[in-house]
């Protein structure tokens, strides 16, 4: 047993190593999209204290309004222009008819209020786009399908163009949004906001406009997000789920740390994918990913309970 | 006092009509799911059923005059909310159709005790083939066991098995698990190694893992009991990991159109062994054009239409609309009841003479059921995926249930001492 858990998975590693090369490339490919999910959930709780609960069907829902788009005949590229105005005026009725009514409620009611806006556009997407499993619209976007096939080790190393394209977008949609985070004005308000909710306001910062505007970033990475899954599987209601994946990512990396996303979807991504490969499989039968987030989130919460880079929250009584 | 009496008399007046209106149907709800993850395969298969009814209320005036009214719950493929959706609808109902393995599982014992047929056609608890047993439930045509055992004997008429390695790529779901018993008792017995590895719901779009495993263990054949978008999910990863296609095959419900047309070409060669099969040419479509497509009634379109997915709801409503012939035949009554219903289905006679007879010509293989047998084990095609549609690859297989029937009686009897009492058809003699 000793031998199975601290020797036989690292004799492997060593035998086989293109094979591990591999592992850590589908785990780099999850994590970053973990990464990208996280994010979404981290911008809205930050500028506004809300846990979106509605982050995954946003994912379904504009990855269903391009394919939806396209399939009227409107070019693909138009389509995504398209897409991303939906996502804006989505954004906008939330803030109009949901988030601004609820100022000042308890964060519980803001939380249920995104339980809502999850129904109703599960609900919504149904009646408009149907639940069929519809095709995403990858060649069309110009994404590159075919796969490179190197030989390490004289081994075996597949990387299939779609998933390099993803990580390549995914780090720049990331590193484009930490430049608007760090050096506008617009993102230095949401941070400010984050900061601090009462400094912010008092200072001028318009809560409506910040709201609006990371609502609609978190459909623009619902949009990103819902290509990248979607090229693997189709588009269909099932994406939803993914977002739950993202949820160990926030618990390990903290609500409020967008550093913490980006770090804690990768360390989730490669060590979920290595812990399944080398011992969930061989001594658990397989499917640990289902719980192995959790458990390694419970176990940073137990030592650090604001997260790896999450904000310790101190309160004077 | 005077209006009192008149709402009074209009009450009862109300009632008696809305009674004797109600009991002018057949009450046949389905506990359908239109909605959540596995939306995009149970749609094809609803539309199926619905039209097909639908088509026979238009045309016949519904199964021996009286209307069907096959009422759809909605589950969302949840165990829970199916669970709920049977309580709703037991009231008035002849019969219940669960449509999940969970489900099935949930309400088994119930309608054991409230006498409603639970009708399961190509999925369920296999077991439920002991109609001596399982009085009550039905899974004609064939069961997932009769699945397992024709894909085996399909992999083994491309060689022998002995010291091949064969991988059940399975849902992590009572419904992936259920073939293993069979599986497990068919690897000891033909000295294959067999592989089981689990899907989670979570993980059905990202199944790197699973196919990493794949590649490590270099199987001779993967075998997939997907549902919903794990199947697409795992179509994908196989043409990625560049898995041959020709050594991958599914359950029925791993052989939908529209999530093999995801990998189209690179996913030539695929196989799905199947119950059913869709006819574009069968009388029952043009039937079901004419009543109900071209009247504007029908929730299908073309290309749904001609898959294998909405095929097979035509056929799972035809097999409970023989259910009901058989029933109103013997009891000669139009207006049956649950129990005269679970004497029809037990007593099917689904002849190539009647298959042709119901203008389903090629959709469905000749099966009958009886007391002690509820599955029928019809047997089924490989399918083949050729790049744009299913195609057959074989000719009709039929399960060897001798060699699992030891198998089916311990397990039936292993469920009914676990839900004790359970009661069992004594009168059946078969």
């Amino acid at each position: 047993m000793l031998n199975d858990i601290f020797i036989a998975p690292f004799a492997d590693m060593i035998g086989a190593p293109d094979f591990l090369l591999q592992v850590l490339w589908e785990g780099l490919v999850s994590g970053v999209l973990y990464a990208l999910i996280a994010l979404g959930f981290v911008l809205i709780f930050r500028s506004s204290r809300i846990f979106n609960f509605a982050q995954g069907i946003m994912v379904v829902f504009a990855a269903l309004t391009l394919v939806g788009l396209h399939a009227f005949g409107i070019p693909a590229w138009i389509s995504v222009a398209l897409t991303l105005g939906v996502m804006f005026v989505l954004a906008v009725g939330i803030e109009r008819i949901v988030l601004r009514p609820l100022v000042g409620q308890p964060d519980i009611i803001l939380f249920m209020a995104t339980i809502g806006i999850t129904l109703f556009l599960i609900g919504g997407g149904e009646i408009i786009f149907g639940g069929e499993n519809k095709q995403m619209i990858t060649e069309e976007l110009g994404i590159p399908t075919g796969d490179t096939v190197l030989e390490p080790w004289g081994g075996l190393l597949i990387l299939q163009h779609v998933d390099i394209t993803v990580v390549v977008v995914a780090c720049t949609l990331v590193a484009a949004l930490l430049g608007f985070l760090n050096y506008t004005q617009m993102g230095r308000a949401i941070r400010a906001l984050g900061d601090d909710h009462q400094a912010a306001l008092s200072v001028g910062i318009s809560l409506q406009t910040v709201w609006v505007l990371v609502w609609f970033i978190a459909g623009i990475i619902a949009l990103v997000t819902g290509i990248a899954w979607g090229a693997r599987a189709g588009v269909s209601f099932a994406l939803e789920v993914i977002a739950y994946k993202a949820l160990p990512v926030l618990m390990l990396g903290g609500l409020e740390s967008i550093a913490g996303a980006i770090i804690g979807g990768l360390m989730i991504g490669l060590l979920e994918k290595l812990f399944e490969i080398y011992w969930g499989q061989p001594l658990l039968g397989g499917n640990t990913e289902t719980w192995f987030a959790f458990v390694l989130a419970l176990i940073v919460l137990l030592f650090r309970p604001q997260g790896l880079f999450g904000e310790r929250i101190i309160e004077r009584v | 006092m005077k209006h009192f009496t008149k709402l009074a008399v209009a009450a009862v007046v109300a009632a008696i009509t809305a009674s004797a209106s109600l009991a002018q149907e057949l009450y046949t709800p389905n506990l359908a799911y239109r909605t959540g993850p596995f939306a995009a395969t149970g749609i094809p298969l609803m539309n199926g059923q619905a039209d097909y009814l639908n088509m026979l209320n238009a045309r016949d005036g519904g199964i021996g005059g009286v209307p069907v009214n096959a009422e759809e719950c909605e589950t969302g493929y949840s165990t829970e909310k199916g669970v709920e959706c049977y309580e709703k609808t037991k009231g008035t109902a002849i019969v219940t159709q669960p449509w999940s393995t969970g489900i099935t599982l949930q309400v088994l014992p119930k309608t054991n005790v409230d006498e409603i047929p639970l009708l399961a056609p190509g999925y369920g608890f296999s077991p439920m083939m002991d109609g001596k047993t399982f009085q009550w439930a039905y899974n004609a045509p064939a069961g997932y066991w009769d699945a397992a055992d024709m894909i085996i004997q399909y992999l083994e008429s491309q060689g022998d098995l002995k010291g091949k390695k064969i991988v059940h790529l399975h849902l992590d779901h009572p419904f992936g698990k259920e073939p293993l018993p069979v599986l497990e008792a068919l690897a000891e017995e033909k000295g294959f190694e067999l592989v089981p590895i689990p899907v989670g719901l979570k993980e059905m779009q990202n199944q790197s893992a699973q196919w990493l495993q794949i590649r490590r263990e270099r199987p001779d054949y993967v075998i997939m009991w997907g549902w919903g978008a794990m199947n697409a999910g795992a179509i994908t990863e196989a043409v990625k990991t560049k898995f041959p296609m020709e050594n991958f095959v599914g359950v029925w419900w791993s052989g939908h159109d529209a999530d093999l047309a995801i990998a189209g070409q690179d996913a030539k060669g695929y196989k799905s062994i199947s119950w059913s099969f869709p006819n574009a040419d069968a009388p029952v479509m043009a039937a079901i054009k004419e009543h109900v497509v071209d009247k504007g009634n029908s929730k299908s379109n073309e290309e749904e239409m001609s898959g294998v997915f909405y095929g097979r709801g035509i056929i799972i409503s035809a097999i409970l609309a023989e259910g009901i012939t058989a029933a109103q035949k013997h009891f000669e009554t139009a207006e049956i009841t649950a129990p005269q219903l679970r004497w029809g289905l037990e007593n099917i006679d689904m002849s190539e003479a009647r298959i042709k007879e119901l203008g389903l010509e090629g959709m469905v293989p000749p099966f009958k059921t009886t007391c002690a047998n509820h599955t029928g084990n019809s047997g089924g095609w490989m399918l083949e995926w050729d790049g744009e549609k299913f195609v057959k690859a074989s000719e009709l297989l039929t399960a060897n249930t001798e060699g699992y029937a030891s198998i089916v009686a311990e397990k039936a009897q292993e469920y009914a001492d676990a839900n004790q009492p359970w009661a069992v058809n004594g009168d059946c003699s078969e």
